[in-house]
């Protein structure tokens, strides 16, 4: 019998190094989480009756919403591939190059740095009266209202390129290294030229990590917002209006119901991506 | 010779930054606030472009000793700063190392399926964090105050998984070893577990750092007192009142993360490799 609650003791030693670790991610996250579900299942925070999908129907009729869920899209359709095709070559380029060290401690700097500190230099940038334009008059051009028109989009992914070039690099360059030589140096030993090279061993090589970065970047994207509000405030133009300045409004005006909603209808993506992320793991 | 100059372009904002911060305060004005000057006039300009100046063209140490000295808001808001990032930091390395090692030890069949949630949460953006963070912190009391953005923080489960991934470098035959001597699991972990994770803990003291350094969203939400805002939402809202000394203030506040960068880059490598895809 004290055979049993001696291994039940060695079993649990694992428990209490846990024991914070648990306590703590129930109480700041499944345990709101699961009141979150309930706000969005009422029609009001308090007192309220049981609302069913009303308010995811009601949020996906909200222009507000859609206006925010549209950029937050149109954001990613631009940034991602970006961003990984960027890092990729950058990745290619330096994964045998001498100077790989100085060029990830470079491309690293905009990650390191905080955006609060660059945010003035950005503002005076691509300002109406800013540096940019002034670069444009002075050649003849008209001056483009970079800020505060469908030009914002270029400029935040612009930004956020920047600032993650560096992030995806690493991961590509510890996804190629993860390649077997030997399938490089027989393709050489078969005459394959470069782009063959890439397209039958580099990428198919890369395959699974291809996928954890994509993943990596969408969950990543929502970070622009960031740089918007920083540079922008926190009713910026139309064309850069993002998910989180909605929820924003909603948690001026504490509609737990809507939070709710639009917060599960995230955590929705996030969960989906979640397990292609466990499975694409397992592959590395 | 090309490269070169790509990395000059690709840190610009950061050199700009750096010089600037050198620039008294009317030339500043002169060159940033876009008004036009009775120079332009005399030449004919007729319309006002802010000067993006490398050099400034008297330098001085103003700036800085505006930031530093004279003025104690900035003072007061990098405390701010600080004072949101280092406990959230401290805070996630022990529970992590703790956890990270408990999920070692812990024979329990459902164990991977806990792990997986700890995934899941990690994988969340801050849109479907913050909700629940802010419930619970109503539920809790503490919405005014900056525990609301640090307790979530000390127990983020990104930490967790990041010391997990890297103690599957450790040999098992260490951590039995120990176990068969009698030794109890805390010294085995203080002794021989600890010691190899510190470049897994280093990756993520950076990581975790530079990532409370820049807080935005959470900020915005529970932060509604001007002066405790931490530098990272301050900076941005100085515009037209205090630019004479933003650029020293946005140095100082950039150092200390670069610091980080310096000394650590290899930690700060490894920390992002294994956190994706090792």
């Amino acid at each position: 019998m004290s055979d049993y609650f001696i291994k039940l003791k060695a079993r649990s030693a694992g428990l209490g190094f846990l024991l914070p670790s648990l306590l703590g991610i129930s109480i700041f996250f499944i345990w709101p989480f699961a009141s979150t579900i309930k706000y969005a299942l009422y029609d009001k925070p308090i007192g309220g009756s049981f609302a069913g999908l009303n308010n995811f129907v009601e949020l996906m009729g909200n222009p507000a919403y859609r206006l925010g869920l549209k950029n937050t899209l149109i954001f990613m359709a631009f940034s991602i591939p970006l961003n990984m095709a960027l890092a990729l070559s950058s990745a290619l380029v330096l994964k045998n190059s001498a100077h790989r060290k100085l060029f990830t401690l470079i491309f690293l700097v905009p990650m390191v740095i905080p955006s609060g500190s660059t945010a003035f230099f950005w503002q005076k940038m691509f300002a109406k009266n800013g540096f940019l334009n002034g670069l444009l008059y002075s050649i003849g051009l008209s001056r483009i209202n970079w800020l505060d028109s469908e030009y914002a989009m270029a400029v935040i992914v612009i930004i956020f390129a920047w600032k993650n070039i560096g992030y995806n690099m690493i991961l590509f360059l510890s996804g190629l290294a993860s390649i077997p030589k030997e399938h490089y140096e027989s393709a050489h030993v078969d005459g394959a030229g470069r782009l063959r090279v890439f397209l039958h061993i580099t990428m198919p090589g890369l395959a699974p990590t291809f996928v954890i970065i994509f993943i990596m970047n969408v969950i990543n994207s929502f970070k622009v917002f960031k740089e918007v509000y920083l540079l922008t405030g926190s009713h910026p133009n139309e064309s850069i209006y993002l998910l989180q300045h909605f929820m924003n409004n909603m948690f001026n005006s504490l509609n737990y119901p809507r939070l709710g909603a639009a917060s599960i209808l995230v955590a929705a993506v996030a969960g989906i991506a979640a397990i292609i992320f466990v499975k694409m793991e397992r592959q590395v | 010779m090309l490269l070169g100059l790509l990395s000059v372009l690709f840190l610009l904002p950061l050199i700009v930054t750096f010089t600037n911060s050198f620039m008294g305060e009317i030339e500043i004005a002169l060159n940033y606030s876009g008004k036009l000057s009775l120079f332009d006039l005399a030449e004919g300009i007729s319309s006002a472009f802010i000067k993006l100046k490398l050099i400034p063209a008297e330098a001085t140490l103003k700036q800085y000793k505006s930031v530093l000295i004279s003025d104690p808001t900035f003072l007061v808001l990098l405390s701010n700063s600080i004072k949101l990032t280092v406990p959230v930091v401290i805070g996630n390395i022990i529970v992590s190392a703790l956890a990270s090692y408990g999920f070692i030890l812990w024979k329990f069949k459902y164990k991977e399926i806990i792990f997986y949630i700890y995934i899941t949460i990690m994988l969340m953006p801050m849109q479907a964090v913050l909700v629940p963070n802010f419930i619970a912190a109503g539920k809790l009391g503490i919405q005014e105050s900056y525990l609301a953005i640090i307790l979530p923080g000390v127990f983020s489960p990104f930490g967790t998984f990041l010391l997990r991934q890297n103690m599957k470098s450790i040999p098992k035959s260490y951590l039995e070893s120990a176990e068969i001597d009698g030794a109890s699991h805390m010294s085995v972990f203080i002794n021989i577990v600890l010691p190899q994770m510190k470049s897994g803990i280093a990756a993520l003291a950076m990581l975790t750092f530079i990532e409370y350094w820049n807080i935005v969203e959470q900020a915005i939400i529970f932060i509604k007192d001007y002066t405790k805002e931490p530098l990272s939402v301050y900076l941005s809202r100085i515009a037209e009142g205090r630019i004479s000394i933003i650029f020293a203030a946005s140095c100082v506040y950039m150092a200390i993360p670069l610091w980080t960068l310096v000394f650590g880059r290899e930690d700060l490598e490894r920390g992002i490799e294994m956190s994706g895809v090792k």
